[in-house]
């Protein structure tokens, strides 16, 4: 039987993994895109190595979270770095939806313009960055140390919102995306 | 050819320098663990270096079955890293899989940073090079077992060093006399408490009449605390609060028809109450930032590419170009005036006319095409 810690660090190490590849090939995307980089046979590869790695990322993500809460000592989130690890990972989970999403419905328009690029390689990015802060908070939780300690990150402080607040982004949020489905699917029918 | 030769040598600097990167300088905290943390710790056993410090196990001479007892570790000729941490094993076998004192049937009761683990860490003081930590442990069954104690510390080259005892050590665990006062079989010492309140220790004994409780803070200064009784074999006494996260030890003396008794020093560590909060608003507001993030990307995303790239179905690029076009033809007003005819202006017409008509009326067109 395998310990939920053990299941923790190999989802853990999945996630950061994939998140880390797709991180670089969106970074590459961009340069890519915006004409900084001039390799254009790379374009696509770059395109669904992105967005694979992503997915795939996204997909170990629920297992990390889940195996992380049940390894945690003591019972629940009973310390502000395990709060801010959740609040981190479905920040990125969000990112990482929206542009996964984004890719799926509007195929390759998410490269046409040079803000829609930007857009697209800054919300995989910023997915990616969600992902390797959650993992550097888990670090400091576990050994007391992390690569990113240089930052002085205030893993100590939550911020948490009035669950009122709370509700209205949820809502707000939900709406949002039923909205924009609503639209991408309308977009692509006949005028 | 010579960016390979580039490509190999990249590699092959990033593979020289995992092998500095292979410790963990902060160490891995206290917990329960196989020897070298079964491969967690310093990475491949393969690249630890040989320790120089020197382990030995002791313990009393007569260990009962049931009843807690100490096992200490002394290490000497310590050479740390500049961190001056080691980690510190108690293990009954030497495999690093399976050799713990628990797979051995063996309880850790408490040990000397206030858990319950068989590793431990330690940051030894500016010219320490020697330390000794104590565990307290129970067997659940009679017969032998082999101890051994390992260390794992960083170098001065950032190497990671590993030591084990060169020989195991042996304990005898045989039946408790008839009638020997001791704690209770299930009986299991706490091992936290939280700061500024004072600490209630209910205590379950056997074969027991009275019993002495004593405790002592970090100085060493050894203190009395009244005992009570609630009942047959259970006792109540209590620790004053501690101010600051630091451990206490205790002990209590049973006496009764057989001969008296002192248990191990168990320790005790002190720590800030737990950190609470509300799990539903932070679960609540998890998901609100999924579904609010998600949802602007996405919005965004459909804004900035439907405004500027138009579905291949939308013809009004191809209508307003030719709406181009045709307002792109000058309208005669703004011509010169033709040249007037050899013959002068038509009959009744003014100069003002010929300047506006004089093109329509060359080209036939004036008055319906009668001129």
């Amino acid at each position: 039987m395998i310990s939920s810690e053990t299941l923790h660090v190999v989802t853990t190490e999945l996630v950061v993994g994939a998140f880390s590849v797709a991180g670089l090939s969106f970074t590459l995307c961009l340069l890519l895109h915006l004409g900084i980089l001039k390799q254009p046979s790379w374009t696509s590869v770059f395109d669904h190595v992105a967005h694979f790695t992503l997915a795939f990322g996204l997909v170990a993500t629920p297992f990390a979270i889940l195996s992380g809460l049940s390894s945690a000592p003591g019972e629940g989130l009973n310390s502000p770095i395990l709060v801010n690890k959740m609040f981190l990972s479905m920040t990125g989970f969000g990112f990482a939806l929206g542009c996964l999403i984004s890719r799926w419905r509007l195929g390759g328009k998410v490269w046409s313009t040079t803000k829609s690029v930007v857009l697209h390689s800054s919300s995989g990015l910023a997915a990616v960055g969600s992902m390797l802060l959650t993992a550097s908070a888990g670090g400091t939780f576990t050994r007391g140390e992390s690569l990113l300690d240089i930052f002085h990150l205030p893993y100590e402080q939550v911020l948490l919102f009035p669950v009122l607040v709370s509700v209205i982004g949820l809502l707000l949020g939900a709406t949002m995306l039923v909205l924009s489905w609503k639209r991408m699917n309308s977009s692509s029918t006949v005028h | 050819m010579k960016s390979r030769f580039h490509t190999v040598f990249v590699l092959s600097l990033l593979l020289t320098c995992s092998a500095f990167g292979a410790a963990e300088p902060g160490g891995n905290g206290d917990s329960i663990q196989d020897m070298q943390c079964g491969g967690a710790c310093h990475g491949d056993a393969s690249i630890n270096e040989t320790s120089s410090a020197i382990l030995s196990l002791s313990s009393p001479e007569t260990i009962y079955v049931g009843i807690p007892t100490t096992l200490t570790l002394t290490a000497t000729n310590l050479e740390t890293s500049s961190t001056r941490l080691i980690g510190l094993f108690l293990l009954t076998d030497t495999t690093g899989h399976s050799d713990t004192p628990q797979d051995a049937g063996w309880e850790v009761l408490s040990d000397a940073n206030g858990g319950a683990v068989n590793y431990l860490e330690q940051t030894l003081t500016p010219g320490q090079n020697e330390t000794s930590i104590s565990w307290v442990i129970r067997a659940s069954t009679l017969g032998s077992t082999t101890f051994y104690a390992a260390i794992h510390h960083g170098g001065g080259d950032s190497s990671p060093f590993f030591g084990t005892t060169a020989t195991g050590f042996e304990v005898s665990v045989e039946p408790v006399p008839e009638n020997l006062p001791r704690l209770a079989a299930d009986f299991t010492p706490p091992t936290l408490r939280t700061l500024d309140s004072p600490t209630e220790l209910n205590i379950q004994t056997q074969f027991t009449d009275s019993i002495q409780f004593e405790w002592k803070s970090e100085d060493g200064l050894i203190s009395n605390a009244l005992v009570n009784s609630t009942g047959d074999n259970s006792w109540i006494t209590t620790i004053p609060a501690a101010l600051q996260p630091t451990t206490v030890q205790w002990r209590v003396i049973l006496q009764g028809e057989g001969p008296e008794q002192t248990t191990p020093w168990f320790t005790l560590a002190a720590e800030e109450s737990s950190w609470e909060v509300s799990e539903n608003a932070v679960y609540l507001q998890a998901f609100a930032l999924l579904f609010m993030i998600a949802g602007i990307v996405i919005t965004l995303q459909i804004r900035f590419t439907s405004t500027s790239t138009p579905s291949k179905y939308d013809e009004t690029p191809l209508i307003l170009e030719e709406l181009a076009l045709t307002d792109a033809q000058p309208p005669s007003q703004e011509l010169a005036p033709p040249p007037l005819p050899a013959t002068g202006l038509p009959t009744d017409w003014t100069k003002a006319q010929w300047d506006a008509y004089g093109h329509d009326y060359l080209a036939g067109k004036y008055g319906g095409g009668q001129v």
